[in-house]
């Protein structure tokens, strides 16, 4: 065995040792000389590795020196292991035994592709360097290679330059070693943060120590550590925290003794929540920092993600609440995903974090005066209600509690009758009252409060949500009819003008079902001034709201009012006549078309109460738009049409003419299209001839429509159930828009069915012309342009042939001239010979 | 010369020989036989003729020329077509093989006419070929006798007369052999590589050439198309289409009429059988289609460029040009709506105003397929958009004038220029007065109007330039006037809605005339808007 041993191993060792360092035993003489080859081989490595090193150093790009580095690094805290187990023992029976051997062969195996690894080695390392957050898993890979050489290298950090060098013995690389150690450094120290993570990760209890040591790796002067060093700290910290929140012993309890158990867990917290806690003031000291902005962000938002139970989540919540509006996209985006998984997981924290989220949200609109990115307001949209919570559960209690009387009236009549089981029943009072406790103690550790606390919170938060929406409505208002001086920051920071009331009125909008009745009459009042407010008012268009936001108050409006519909009666007509007008200043480019066909639908198709004059205006209305639009708008107008006219069957005249303008025609006895309000537009005296014209739309289903229409009037009227159609103003809009429509298209396939043949007459091309161009031919013309054709022809045949000569010439002469040369020389020879002779 | 002259030279010439032999020694050797043969052409130009190579002198020509009318069958015949394919060559490859040598400018001029004027009818007259033969019937000739004596110089006159085309550059030439050919295309029937070469130069003519040239050239495409249907039509309308493409990527004031007339010639081209052009047709319309959605889909910029450019919209209005010819004949409905909707998918893609003669175009051509259709397309919407137009402020510059009509998208330092604030509303009075137009006497006209009307009159208070407030001021007049000329005959009649027939047959009778106030103010804002674009 030891002979195998021996054949594979000695071509390993020569390259590690410098030769004066080595102190050759008789036996290695032996082998040396046995296989005299190896040696020879392993001479020539060794000088030639060097001298390779030495002269080539300068001129290395940086990572292949990195690479050199490392090797030459290994090589001296081999060396250094080996002094370390001492060097009586045999060098070649020691190392083949011990773990080294696996690190071995992989030198050699290197040295010798040395050049070839160089690449791929700092390839690795870029990538370390640059994905800190997947460094841990990298370092787990790398510290699971080094392990066994762990302590030996730790120890060898001062030896190494001097080995290097004096292993060298070159000037060259003096020079390049300070270089040479900062990359060193930054690999040492990566290292170092893998293994300490890892030996946390591993024991907590035991290392909990480290996580000092981990804290201190974060004042470094280099970035890379630093965020590498924040990015393990995260890991570690996600990893240990436990799933309560931890309370610090009162000093009373502290003087109490304790056994080692407790104290040692105690210990244990206490140094998790103090590092804990400097960590997050690192974090937060770096957010400021505009170099660790983002991975600052980064870290808070993962840790209240992931530990939104723990302590210090205030601090948490409020420094990720202050970058949801920020400008830089990822930041905002991050910390609007953090916000939005918090109130979605609200099993985690009980609640209390996204009123806290809520809360810091509103002040942040205060703060900023409504001019903050609408991202920020959106995340509202996430907020799960209970609503049981709100209504029923107290029904219950009631009743628990009468029943509970109820019991004890019986209990009463029962202790009269049984008044010897008093002391049982003394007993039994005694253990409920007890059980009591105890449940109030485990629910102010649990996180599942009671019914009771979480309701409070929920109308807490609430409050915070409206409170925050009402701000930005009557922000809105203001600004709308002031012109406050914000509008210039505004714009110049690239926000709308009321960036905030989009999502704010689709939060209204979706909540409206919460809203305190209380509040019902102010909200109504401030989307009535919104809704209403038009141009006109104002001759700045940038301070008024567009069409769509317009739309969207109207929409609200009516969602509120149909929620609520029992508790309030407000007089909608006034957004009806919002809507009537706002059909004419929709454009399909600049409004939003889906937004219209949302309010056609909540307003017409939904809207429960129909007065017949403001139907057939709008029935009018929506025809006349229909005319003017895109077969998407036009669509969704038609269907509302159809819709109201199956509904009020007196609207039905309109598809009839009746030259008297029908028994209904009201106040108005002519129709005015220009009139503002559906009531007083008459359009009960209209005919809806806009169908005919529609029934010729280049959209079949369009015209299908109109047709289907128009053929209403004779409509019986117990029909009308039959005709009513499921196809909803918004589904019809997204049904007929251009992208779809293209969709569609490009699919079909079609064939041309013959008709009638045409003759070969020109179809757009003027055979006048044609003809003319046949007779402006002048043969004579031609001929002579023939003639002239080839007198250039032949001319160019001619040049070319005496260009030929030219050439020929020119070179004759020149041959002439060298002779002429030539013989001068020879004549000059001659005289000097003849002057010689 | 230089030989005799210095007696000594030849000696040195000797030495220095043997040296330059392996470099020169060509070149020395040809050096002399060029000084001989030279001296020699020089001195024996009238007394030397080769026997084997027949310098042909005008007096021959015309013998055989006679000969040939008299007797086709005749050797005269062959021995003109080796002088005409002398004459085709001559210039070009000068091995000087071929047996006949022209000797002036006469004899060449006489060859090429005559052969060009003659030959179609020659042969025709040789096989019995009547002028309207038809491809088919002149492959029954093929089989005769007389064929197998004819092919050869039917062949060498089509390659001569092709190489020709090639040779020359003269633009008047080239039409001429265009127009000579075109009269025999269908002896390319017999040989189809030559008609390959055919159709290929005279595309390229097509597309380079200048006008008339250009016009002949597509004359013989279509006359190949015609003549040789089942064979080349495809092969023409691919070509065409691709060389249409190529050449449409810019679109200039200088080259406007040629992209115009290449597109005549394309419709023209594809007109010809609609049975096998609607394939191609349709196919076209699909890819471009899938581009659009494709680039609706991704929104970038540099997707957005493969609409915005000339090549993409020269391509939709081709074929709105070709369905808007053949859309009275022939049912190409599926071809109508395709191509309305990727006009819209267009519009609808560059909403924002810079992109105004882009959608001015679309209008446009919406207008054209409403109007030639018959179906009804509401446009009022992409235009009202003009009206919109904020920029433009009181003390607003008026630049230099410059024609919208050239570019797709405004530069950045005319939109807030007065031009830019007038071509928007001129634009969407003629656009619109032109949608008005086509349904003036159609009996919802009214409610058509209503909410332009009611827009542009918003409009008209606001405005401040005086010539252009009178402008719009004029076109809602107008449009109030028919407007209440409808309602006033609306309320003369009894039928509903629903009554289709009644309502086409309404107001049929005033249509036919053109006396319409509204149509004469169509007619004057269509002339004022040429004249403003010829000012440019």
């Amino acid at each position: 065995m030891g002979k195998k041993k021996k054949v594979i191993l000695p071509p390993q060792l020569p390259p590690d040792i410098p030769d004066e360092e080595i102190e050759v035993s008789e036996e290695d003489l032996d082998f040396v000389n046995k296989n005299i080859e190896y040696a020879g081989f392993l001479s020539k490595l060794d000088t030639n590795l060097i001298n390779r090193h030495v002269t080539r150093v300068a001129d290395y790009k940086e990572d292949e020196l990195e690479a050199l580095y490392e090797k030459k690094k290994k090589k001296a805290s081999l060396k250094k292991s080996k002094e370390e187990e001492g060097l009586q023992v045999d060098r070649v029976d020691a190392l083949p035994i011990k773990t080294l051997e696996g690190e071995l062969c992989y030198r050699t195996v290197e040295s010798n592709i040395a050049h070839k690894e160089n690449g791929s080695a700092s390839e690795v390392k870029d990538t370390d360097s640059d994905k800190g957050l997947v460094k841990l898993t990298k370092a787990q890979r790398r510290q699971k290679l080094k392990k066994s050489k762990k302590e030996a290298k730790r120890q060898a950090k001062e030896e190494v330059k001097e080995t290097v060098a004096e292993g060298l013995h070159s000037d060259v690389l003096a020079k390049v070693e300070e270089e040479l150690s900062a990359q060193d450094l930054f690999a040492r120290k990566k290292i170092k943060l893998a293994e300490v993570g890892m030996a946390l990760l591993e024991d907590p209890e035991s290392n909990i120590k480290s996580l000092k040591e981990l804290l201190h790796i974060c004042i470094d002067e280099d970035h890379n550590i630093i965020k590498l060093g924040l990015m393990s700290l995260l890991a570690v910290f996600k990893d240990i925290i436990p799933g309560y929140r931890i309370r610090l012993p009162t000093e009373k309890e502290l003087e109490m003794k304790v056994s080692k158990d407790v104290q040692k867990t105690r210990f244990y917290e206490s140094t998790l929540l103090n590092s804990y806690k400097a960590y997050l003031l690192k974090l937060m000291a770096f957010e400021k920092d505009l170099s660790f902005h983002c991975i600052a962000v980064r870290c808070m938002c993962i840790l209240l993600d992931a530990v939104p139970h723990f302590n210090f989540r205030e601090n948490l919540v409020a420094a990720v609440v202050r970058n949801i509006s920020s400008s830089d996209d990822v930041v905002r985006k991050l910390c609007c995903e953090t916000i939005r998984s918090v109130f979605t997981n609200e099993g985690k924290h009980g609640g209390l974090v996204t009123f806290e989220a809520v809360r810091l949200i509103a002040e942040l609109v205060k703060a900023h005066d409504c001019q903050l990115h609408p991202d920020s307001i959106e995340v509202f949209l996430s907020l799960v209600f209970d609503e049981d919570l709100g209504k029923s559960e107290p029904k219950e209690e009631k009743k628990e509690k009468i029943s509970k009387k109820k019991k004890r009236k019986q209990r009463l009549e029962q202790s009269n009758q049984l008044l010897v089981s008093e002391g049982k029943r003394r007993k039994h009072e005694l253990m409920t009252k007890t059980r009591e406790e105890l449940s109030a103690d485990l629910k102010s550790v649990s996180f599942a409060p009671d019914s009771d606390e979480r309701r409070r919170t929920q109308s807490e938060i609430l409050s915070a949500v409206f409170g925050t929406y009402f701000r930005i409505l009557k922000h809105c208002m203001n600004t709308s009819f002031q012109r406050p001086m914000m509008n210039d920051i505004s714009s110049s920071i690239g926000l709308g003008h009321h960036p905030l009331l989009g999502p704010c009125l689709m939060g209204l909008g979706k909540f409206s079902h919460l809203i305190d009745l209380d509040f019902m009459g102010d909200l109504m009042h401030c989307l009535k001034k919104l809704a209403g407010h038009s141009d006109s008012d104002n001759d700045n268009p940038s301070v008024s709201l567009t069409v769509s936001e317009k739309l969207q108050c109207c929409i609200v409006a009516f969602r509120v009012m149909r929620n609520n519909l029992d508790a309030l009666n407000v007089d909608l007509q006034e957004f009806y006549v919002q809507l009537y007008n706002l059909l004419l200043e929709y454009r399909p480019f600049r409004d939003r078309g889906d937004v219209l066909a949302e309010a056609l639908k909540t307003m017409l198709w939904e809207g429960k109460q129909h007065d017949m004059q403001r139907a057939a205006a709008f029935v009018k209305r929506l025809a006349t738009f229909a005319l003017s639009f895109g077969s998407s708008e036009g669509m969704a107008a038609l269907v509302t049409l159809k819709y109201l006219l199956l509904r009020n069957s007196k609207c039905r005249n309109l598809l009839e003419n009746d030259p008297g303008g029908g028994s209904l025609s009201g106040l108005v006895v002519k129709y005015n299209a220009d009139a503002t309000d559906p009531h007083l537009s008459g359009a009960l005296a209209s005919v809806l001839w806009e169908l005919s014209l529609l029934s010729k739309h280049y959209n079949p289903s369009i015209s299908g429509m109109a047709s289907s229409i128009s053929s209403m009037a004779s409509m019986n009227p117990l029909q009308t159930q039959a005709y009513l159609s499921t196809v909803s103003p918004l589904k019809a809009f997204e049904d007929l828009t251009i992208e779809r429509e293209l969709l569609k298209a490009v699919n079909r396939k079609s064939s041309f069915n013959k008709k009638g043949k045409r003759g070969s007459e020109f179809v757009i091309m003027d055979a006048e012309k044609v003809r003319s161009l046949e007779s402006e031919m002048d043969e004579d013309v031609i001929e002579r342009k023939f003639e002239e054709h080839f007198i250039v022809l032949r001319d160019i045949e001619e040049n070319e042939k005496l260009r030929l000569e030219l050439n020929k010439t020119t070179s004759a002469l020149r041959l002439y001239e060298e002779y002429k040369q030539h013989r001068k020389l020879k004549q000059k020879r001659k005289q000097k010979k003849q002057i010689g002779g | 010369m230089l030989l005799e002259k210095v007696p000594k030279f030849s000696k040195y010439l000797e030495s220095r020989r043997a040296e330059l032999q392996k470099s020169e020694s060509e070149e020395i050797d040809s050096d002399e036989d060029g000084d001989t043969n030279y001296s020699n052409g020089v001195s024996s130009n009238e007394g030397m003729r080769l026997h084997d190579r027949r310098a042909i002198n005008s007096h021959t020509i015309d013998v055989w020329c006679w000969l040939v009318v008299e007797q086709p069958e005749g050797p005269a015949l062959p021995n003109l077509l080796h002088t005409f394919q002398a004459a085709c060559r001559y210039g070009f490859d000068s091995d000087e093989s071929h047996l006949h040598e022209i000797l002036d400018e006469k004899v060449f001029s006489k060859v090429l006419m005559f052969i060009l004027c003659e030959a179609d009818g020659i042969f025709r007259k040789w096989l019995g070929v009547s002028d309207s033969c038809r491809k088919d019937s002149f492959l029954k000739f093929m089989n005769t006798s007389e064929w197998k004596l004819v092919r050869p110089l039917m062949k060498s006159y089509l390659r001569s007369c092709l190489l020709l085309l090639n040779q020359v550059t003269d633009g008047q030439i080239l039409v001429f052999i265009l127009s000579r050919l075109r009269s025999s295309i269908v002896f390319f029937a017999a040989f189809p590589s030559l008609t390959e070469l055919l159709i290929k130069i005279s595309v390229h003519l097509w597309v380079t050439g200048e006008e008339s040239l250009s016009l002949s050239s597509f004359l013989v495409v279509r006359e190949i198309a015609s003549m040789l249907l089942s064979d080349w039509y495809d092969t023409c309308m691919m070509k065409t289409y691709k060389a249409f493409i190529a050449h449409s990527k810019f679109f200039e004031h200088g080259n406007l009429k040629k992209v115009e007339f290449l597109m005549n010639s394309i419709v023209e081209l594809y007109s010809l059988d609609l049975q096998r052009s609607y394939q191609h047709v349709f196919a076209s319309l699909q890819h471009l289609a899938n581009i659009l959605s494709q680039t609706m889909k991704a929104k970038k910029k540099e997707e957005l460029k493969k609409i915005h450019n000339w090549q993409y919209i020269n391509c939709v209005s081709l074929w709105v040009k070709f369905i808007d010819c053949n859309l009275k004949d022939h049912d190409l409905q599926p071809l109508l709506s395709l191509s309305i909707l990727i006009i819209k998918g267009i519009a609808h893609l560059f909403p924002s105003l810079r992109y105004l003669p882009l959608r001015f175009r679309c209008v446009q051509m919406l207008n054209q397929l409403s109007l030639s259709s018959g179906v009804f397309i509401p446009v009022a919407s992409l235009v009202l958009d003009f009206l919109e137009h904020k920029g433009c402020t009181a003390d607003a510059t008026r630049v230099k004038a410059f024609d919208f009509s050239t570019v797709l998208k405004v530069p950045k330092h005319l939109l807030k220029s007065r031009n830019f604030q007038e071509e928007c509303i001129l634009s969407a009075i003629e656009l619109l007065s032109a949608h008005f137009s086509q349904w003036r006497y159609h009996i919802s006209f009214p409610e058509l109007a209503t909410i332009p009307l009611v827009l542009f009159k918003r409009f008209h208070e606001k405005l401040s330039n005086e010539t252009l407030r009178r402008q719009v001021k004029r076109f809602i007049d107008q449009v109030e006037q028919n407007k209440e000329y409808i309602e006033r005959k609306r309320a003369e009649i009894s039928f509903s809605p629903n009554d289709h027939a009644a309502i086409d047959s309404f107001l049929q009778m005033e249509k036919s005339g053109s006396n319409c106030s509204f149509n004469q103010y169509y007619a004057s804002v269509q002339q004022k808007s040429h004249s403003r674009s010829a000012l440019r």
